[in-house]
């Protein structure tokens, strides 16, 4: 069913589907669905008037306990979000369960974080790679040759080994 | 109010010392001096105090704890960095190496120590650059691990660096807090001392890895003495930012690639940034910028060359160096 409100969404659907799900919108489950998906594409495409702090207490604890409910979903289909229009983005992503936790993790753990919506689409992006291609990662070549040079190193005593042993595959930002 | 400097900060220091520093004739002179030899007396706490602890460390909005553990003897230095949260990752440093363990990758990290605290034999030329790039500010501070300590602030004079406030303890020297500050005020990275404890004498045990022996199933990397060669190495950066001076240039083996690269280090006296040139190969997708608290990196391609700076500067800084790498004209 959440597939299919997914894809009405995203304008995927044939008339006769069309017609079966609005008959399933009537279900008080599925229009909360649909009202949960409007809510985050709002707050992904960054639309006015739409903050994590709009949300109210009982939604949160709606989507929490919905959320408590998915079942775990390492990969989401990678090639369904390539091939979205920017316009769906948003639709693509909320199809996936691993996407919609990730989207579910930024929304309620961030409420005091003044972060940006396009700051929140952008860790949420980045989640969901890390979630497609698992990794352990240790410190790069670069920061081990550079930082016996820092003077930090003599400064604060062997301190300055936290960058090492910190060090998690980060993907750099592309070009500005 | 803001005290020049407070008893407590030079206690340890010759009377000698102190008036030959006053007889400085111009402020800046007598900044200079005061802001050099403040580092050095607190690198020397690091160095030859016994000491262990709890270490919170914050890099942007993520914080994590360590167990610090150093020891002083016999002119040597050992040390261990242990991480209380997540992977028991930790690191120890020896006379002649360091040893990484990173138990979630089952990998450990063998490197050689070349560099040993180089930081006390500041040049005059970088001294004075500390006080032309820096205002020195030494103030009493409050309590950090239950010690009293004396502040001491970098403030840069201009944009390409970050400020710097060092919380040293007043009786010992060593520093208990360190912060890094952007231009708009934010805090970018911080470590601070929880607890401290002070001993005459550390027990061994404390600063040995937790592992006796490598487990079969891990991998280790080792790299060697002559994975280092100092050389000039063709490349040069234009566009060093005022007040960084060239402290090392040669090849640098890193692992798992065939070409060494080249490295050149240049520092401002309180940070130091890296550049690596090696040619560029397809499989090396990371191009672009990261920061890491007060760490940024940027890697960009330059014909047929990859060209990778880190250091810890603001991420301008650092991408102007990068832009600016080229070979020296014959």
């Amino acid at each position: 069913m959440k597939e299919n409100i997914s894809r009405l969404m995203d304008g995927e659907v044939d008339d006769a589907e069309v017609q079966r799900c609005v008959v399933e919108l009537r279900t008080g489950e599925a229009m909360e669905t649909w009202m949960c998906y409007h809510v985050i594409g709002d707050s992904l495409r960054g639309a006015h008037g739409v903050s994590v702090h709009a949300l109210s207490a009982q939604f949160s604890a709606r989507f929490r306990t919905a959320l408590a409910a998915e079942p775990t979903v390492l990969a989401p289909p990678r090639e369904r979000i390539r091939t979205s229009q920017p316009a769906t983005f948003a639709w693509a992503v909320a199809a996936t369960v691993a996407a919609v936790t990730v989207v579910g993790w930024t929304a309620f753990s961030v409420v005091d974080v003044p972060l940006t919506t396009n700051a929140k689409a952008r860790e949420a992006a980045s989640v969901r790679a890390a979630q497609v291609k698992p990794q352990v990662d240790v410190a790069s070549e670069y920061l081990l040759a550079h930082q016996e040079f820092s003077p930090a190193m003599a400064i604060q005593g062997g301190a300055p080994y936290f960058r090492a042993a910190t060090a998690t595959a980060v993907e750099p930002q592309p070009k500005p | 109010m803001h005290a020049w400097w407070p008893p407590s900060a030079f206690r340890g220091m010759s009377a000698v010392a102190v008036f030959a520093t006053a007889a400085f004739a111009s402020p800046l002179a007598s900044a200079q001096g005061y802001a050099a030899q403040w580092l050095m007396r607190i690198t020397q706490a690091a160095r030859t105090l016994n000491y262990s602890g709890t270490v919170l460390v914050r890099q942007g909005s993520r914080f994590d704890t360590f167990r610090l553990a150093h020891m002083f003897e016999n002119d040597q230095e050992s040390e261990k960095l242990l991480s209380l949260d997540g992977p028991a990752r930790e690191i120890v440093r020896s006379a002649t190496e360091v040893r990484y363990y990173f138990p979630d990758a089952k990998v450990v990290r063998i490197e050689p120590r070349t560099i040993r605290n180089v930081f006390p034999s500041l040049s005059p030329e970088q001294t004075a650059n500390l006080a032309q790039y820096y205002e020195f500010k030494l103030t009493a501070g409050g309590r950090v691990a239950g010690r009293m300590t004396d502040v001491a602030t970098f403030e840069p004079r201009d944009g390409m660096r970050y400020a710097h406030r060092f919380w040293a303890d007043a009786t010992t020297g060593l520093l208990l807090r360190s912060r890094l500050v952007n231009e708009k005020g934010e805090i970018i990275e911080e470590f601070a001392f929880t607890d401290v404890t002070y001993n005459a004498k550390l027990d061994k045990e404390m600063v040995r890895p937790s592992w006796t022996s490598v487990p079969s199933d891990w991998r280790v990397t080792q790299a060697g003495p002559g994975d280092f060669k100092s050389d000039e190495t063709g490349w040069t950066v234009n566009k060093v930012p005022p007040g960084f001076l060239k402290i090392s240039e040669g090849f640098r083996k890193l692992g798992g690639k065939r070409e060494p690269a080249a490295h050149l280090v240049f520092s401002d006296g309180l940070v130091a940034i890296s550049v690596f040139v090696e040619p560029y190969t397809v499989t090396q997708t990371q191009i672009g910028l990261t920061q890491t608290g007060g760490l940024a990196q940027y890697s960009t391609r330059s014909d047929a060359y990859r060209v990778t700076v880190i250091g810890e500067a603001p991420p301008a800084t650092v991408q102007q160096i990068a832009q600016s790498v080229s070979r020296n004209k014959p």
